[in-house]
């Protein structure tokens, strides 16, 4: 709890700096500055909450499949082993084989890239339309430019967005995993946006930002100052639960046979075992399971991760913000849409 | 302050009804080529399909309006304006390219069995989750809570249709306890019969327990807000006054402790409807997700879009019906005060 | 007449707290007796235990604390109940029948979603009562701590301010006619105002309601307005006791005298009374000999090593000081000079 405490004190004397005159902090000093507050005291409580470390595990663990496991394993093709192989014989493909013969673990390996893609397509458009329509409208409270994007943001919470994303899916059958990421991230938005505001508008209000506002300092620059580090609680853990979200989806549409089976996914791979009858051929079983599984092991890691980042930030917030009553985490927010 | 928030939320429902029309508009000009292009196709085949000679461009521009509402050759205000009038004040959604029979026709005979399952799923997903995230809170820190958290997290990342999967593999395929699909069984006759009764709950009960998988995400937030309640004033006093234990647990905990899920479970609506299309399919539950799903496999536009005005109706109006009834719960809503 | 002039006996009461650093005796061995219809003030600085003392009246401390020792209830008629080991439903029945309590909360002691007319009413449900006349008479009660019955009835807490939040508490606390009301920091969070006027309020409501009120505060010129006799804590036990005068003009513990020292003047009410050097003492460690030594002027060995027991100073005064009746010069009050001069003439 040092570093809170030298934040602080930071804090503290940029206010009295700019009071009499204001000089810039030196870049270098600025960043380490930064790397500090919203690096490395995170990751050093991140430590103590096991969600956290177990969550950044699975996630890592996905990463590596993603980046070295490629090119590690082959990429699969048919006729590679044995079609319907068992799973636990043979260490080629430890996971079996599909009616192709093609090895299962590899499959689910050379999806995850895909996947990746999605998710971060996904969630740099939820996130950045979240960003921009909140700040927006926080900065502009009470304009019309609020009113209408606020009317906006509750028009798109209420469509339904699954029977949405269909019917775009239907019209425009994307192929580039990017682009399903970003049709998926659309309806996205809407809960983060509205946290974003009412961050903008809480830290308005407060007090130390009334007296940095009185020592002759622009509300643009104290928003700049104090925004980051107050929102990126909930974007952090609204990235993650955006993920988890945009893999239900995606996963399920692909199982669904919506969307164009151009490259492998784990929703291909459910698909096709299912629509196979897997579910009544033991020997077909493990086709299925596998993929279920791995978008499960995904999942847990995201949601592990945002619980264990939502108690890590909750813990920096309480000792920097003491006085402020938000006993909402920000966990809660971005529940109710993370659903889906 | 009750009626201006009501009228406020009136609008917003009724807004929400004209974006969506104005999407469906758009989403027809946005297909790849324009709608008679991109209808020709399907037109054609049908025709071809139903024996029919060669057509001329006029005669196509007159099927597309027939179909669709948008009328081709007409300005886009015109084709707005008729487009939306259509729908309002005739409330005609075009004709099912595929089955030659009006939208509204084939989704209100739907309808029903959509609403049914839906409705039941969220009673059962948000009773479960209050019921459970109460219990954790008054066992706080017990053996129960603790695994009850793993559970619901591991439960959270689970995708409800894996759940529906694995239902069906558990109870329908192993154990034989439920049909596996379809809304009734052939055998019995309809009508107000106990058969008849019985077989259409025996085919709706994994449906709705793999859709209400969606509310269980409340139980943490329930066990976070009971625990935060039963450390009131309020409640202190409540039981040195000598209240019933039963009354205790339900106006003073369950009460203020479910208020703050309201909205959570207001959003939750729209998910859970969406989550219809990918269950129904599972289970060959003929509801609007089920034709929904056909009219995408089909290129059947009209359908689709009907589908998706159709849901966002039946959203919109659980979620008015959800606002209206908040004033009653919570007495400090008249108070005004958009509390964010 | 046989009715006894005690209302409530506490003996050997100790309250104590498992803590992962070890046991946290929060009252430790008290005796103490309440009068009937006498209005009782505990007094003493913020964690000195009285809080718990005033719960455990009730069988209410919060948990996980635990209540040990005896406190017997006398009723005007009937035998005698000892509360510490009362069944859960004879508990329900006990609370707010015999014995009501207003604490600090008051202004979160109401459920938000509930009127105030529904807070009359479940009580009244939930002890059997005659709900149309309970309810006639909360209208009384709220009249006679000047709030509109018709107003107050139909509102939420929201829409009541702090001051007719704690007057419809105290009305409520009265509806079952209870013997006894046990008031914790009542006045907390009220401005001075309303302090007075809902003391001068607790003056009325006892005479008309014959109430055994016992009020807890850190307040000690509050208390002097509305007491009969004082009670003083210090470090989880009672140092000193005696009626209001005798402990204003003629305290006899160091501790006491200190106190009073502290404030400044006897109508300006003070928060903390921490103006008295040294530290409060810690729950957990155990206390040699007496548990002021450690901050008080006159101690010697052989406060530091035995406890002094109560001592009778003079009738029902009693202090827990060996040397109490030092205590008074090596103390000294502003203007006790003249306050002396005036009491001896």
């Amino acid at each position: 709890m040092n570093d809170q405490e030298s934040d602080d004190k930071v804090d503290l004397e940029e206010l009295f700096d700019s009071s009499v005159e204001h000089e810039p902090t030196p870049m270098g000093e600025r960043v380490r500055r930064t790397a500090d507050l919203t690096l490395v005291a995170p990751a050093r409580v991140a430590l103590t909450d096991w969600r956290a470390v177990v969550g950044t595990l699975i996630l890592f663990g996905f990463f590596l499949a993603g980046t070295a496991g490629v090119v590690l394993v082959d990429r699969p093709t048919s006729g590679d082993a044995p079609i319907l192989a068992p799973p636990f014989q043979n260490l080629n493909y430890i996971l079996g084989t599909d009616t192709f013969g093609q090895p299962i673990g590899a499959q689910l390996i050379h999806a995850t890239p895909a996947m990746f893609k999605m998710i971060f397509a996904g969630a740099v458009v939820s996130i950045g339309v979240a960003a921009l329509v909140g700040l927006l409208s926080g900065f502009m409270r009470g304009t019309v430019v609020d009113t209408v994007l606020m009317s906006v943001t509750d028009i798109v919470i209420t469509i339904p967005g699954l029977p949405l994303v269909i019917v775009l899916m239907a019209i425009f059958a994307p192929k580039n995993p990017y682009v399903v990421g970003v049709l998926l991230g659309l309806d996205n938005w809407p809960g983060l946006a509205r946290t974003v505001r009412s961050q903008v508008l809480s830290i308005r209000q407060e007090s130390y930002v009334e007296a940095s506002r009185i020592m002759g300092l622009s509300t643009g620059t104290i928003l700049r100052r104090d925004l980051l580090g107050q929102l990126m609680p909930y974007i952090t853990i609204n990235s993650a639960l955006a993920s988890r979200r945009i893999i239900f989806e995606s996963v399920g549409l692909y199982f669904l046979g919506i969307l164009p089976f151009t490259t492998f996914n784990w929703g291909v791979l459910m698909n096709l075992a299912y629509k196979g009858g897997a579910l009544n051929r033991p020997q077909m079983l493990h086709w299925l399971i596998f993929p279920m599984v791995t978008i499960f092991l995904m999942s847990f890691g995201l949601v592990l991760f945002s619980q264990g980042m939502d108690s890590v930030f909750n813990v920096r917030l309480r000792a920097r913000h003491a006085s402020t009553t938000s006993d909402n985490s920000a966990m809660d927010q971005g529940q109710g849409d993370g659903d889906v | 302050m009750a009626t201006n928030y009501l009228a406020k939320r009136f609008g917003q429902a009724i807004l929400t009804l004209v974006a969506t029309i104005a999407l469906s508009f758009v989403l027809y000009h946005a297909m790849p080529g324009s709608p008679t292009e991109s209808l020709k196709n399907v037109i054609l085949s049908q025709q071809a399909a139903a024996g029919g000679s060669t057509v001329n461009i006029e005669r196509l521009n007159r099927l597309v309006a027939l179909y669709t509402n948008v009328q081709p050759d007409q300005p886009l205000y015109v084709q707005f304006y008729q487009y939306f009038s259509s729908i309002i004040l005739e409330q005609d959604l075009g004709t099912s390219i595929y089955e030659n029979k009006p939208v509204t026709t084939l989704i209100f005979e739907r309808i029903p069995w959509s609403m049914f399952i839906s409705v039941y799923a969220m009673v059962v997903g948000y009773s479960l989750s209050v019921l459970i995230g109460a219990v954790m809170a008054f066992k706080e820190k017990s053996r129960f809570d603790s695994v009850s958290s793993v559970v619901l997290i591991g439960l959270n990342s689970v995708p409800y249709y894996i759940v529906g999967i694995l239902l069906i593999y558990f109870f329908a395929i192993q154990m034989s306890w439920f049909p596996y699909g379809g809304r009734v069984s052939s055998s019995v006759t309809a009508g107000f019969n106990v058969p008849f009764m019985r077989s259409i709950v025996m085919h709706a009960v994994l449906p709705i327990f793999s859709m209400s998988m969606l509310g269980l995400g409340g139980a943490l937030t329930m066990r976070g807000n009971s625990v935060r309640v039963l450390g009131e004033d309020y409640l202190r006093v409540a039981k040195l006054r000598g209240l019933r234990g039963s009354r205790i647990a339900t106006q003073y905990v369950g009460r203020n402790a479910i208020l703050p899920m309201y909205t959570q479970f207001m959003i939750g609506i729209a998910g859970v409807f969406s989550s219809a299309v990918i269950v129904e399919q599972i289970f060959s539950y003929p509801g609007v997700g089920l034709l929904m799903y056909n009219a995408i496999q089909t290129q059947d536009y009209p359908l689709l879009m009907g589908s998706l005005i159709i849901f966002t109706t039946v959203t919109v109006v659980a979620i008015f019906i959800a606002d209206l009834t908040y004033g009653f719960i919570d007495p400090r809503i008249s108070a005004g005060a958009d509390n964010e | 007449m046989s009715v006894r002039d005690e209302i409530f006996e506490i003996r050997n009461l100790d309250v104590s707290f498992e803590l992962n650093r070890g046991a946290s005796r929060v009252v430790r061995d008290v005796d103490l007796n309440i009068h009937r219809e006498e209005t009782l003030g505990i007094v003493g600085e913020s964690g000195s235990g009285k809080s718990m003392l005033s719960s455990s009246l009730l069988n209410a401390v919060v948990e996980p604390g635990v209540c040990s020792g005896e406190v017997t209830y006398y009723p005007q008629d009937g035998d005698p109940i000892s509360v510490l080991e009362l069944s859960e439903s004879e508990l329900k029945r006990f609370r707010w029948e015999e014995v009501a309590m207003v604490f600090q909360g008051a202004m979160s002691s109401l459920n938000p979603v509930m009127r105030v007319r529904a807070h009359f009413r479940e009580t009244l449900q939930d002890h059997n009562r005659d709900i149309p006349a309970g309810l006639e008479r909360a209208r009384e009660l709220l009249e006679s701590v000047y709030l509109d019955p018709d107003r107050v009835m139909d509102a939420y807490p929201h829409e009541l301010s702090g001051g007719m939040k704690q007057r419809a508490l105290i009305a409520l606390s009265l509806i079952l006619e209870p013997e006894v009301l046990v008031m914790d920091e009542p006045t907390a969070a009220l401005d001075l105002l309303m302090q007075r006027s809902i003391v001068a309020l607790l003056d009325d409501l006892q005479e008309e309601h014959d109430l055994t009120i016992v009020f807890i505060t850190h307040d000690l010129p509050l208390l002097t307005k509305l007491a009969d006799r004082l009670t003083v804590m210090y470090a989880f036990g009672i140092i000193e006791n005696g009626t209001v005068d005798e402990l204003l003009y003629n305290s006899s513990h160091p501790y006491t005298r200190a106190l009073l020292a502290a404030t400044p003047d006897l109508n300006v009410p003070v928060d903390e009374m921490h103006a008295i050097a040294g530290s409060k003492p810690d729950p957990v460690d155990r206390i040699e000999g007496c548990s002021y030594h450690p901050r008080c002027p006159i101690a010697d060995e052989h406060c530091r090593s035995s406890e002094p027991p109560m001592a009778t100073v003079n009738g029902t005064h009693e202090s827990a000081c060996f040397y109490h009746e030092k205590a008074r010069e090596a103390v000294p009050l502003r203007g006790d000079s003249k306050q002396e001069g005036a009491v001896h003439e």
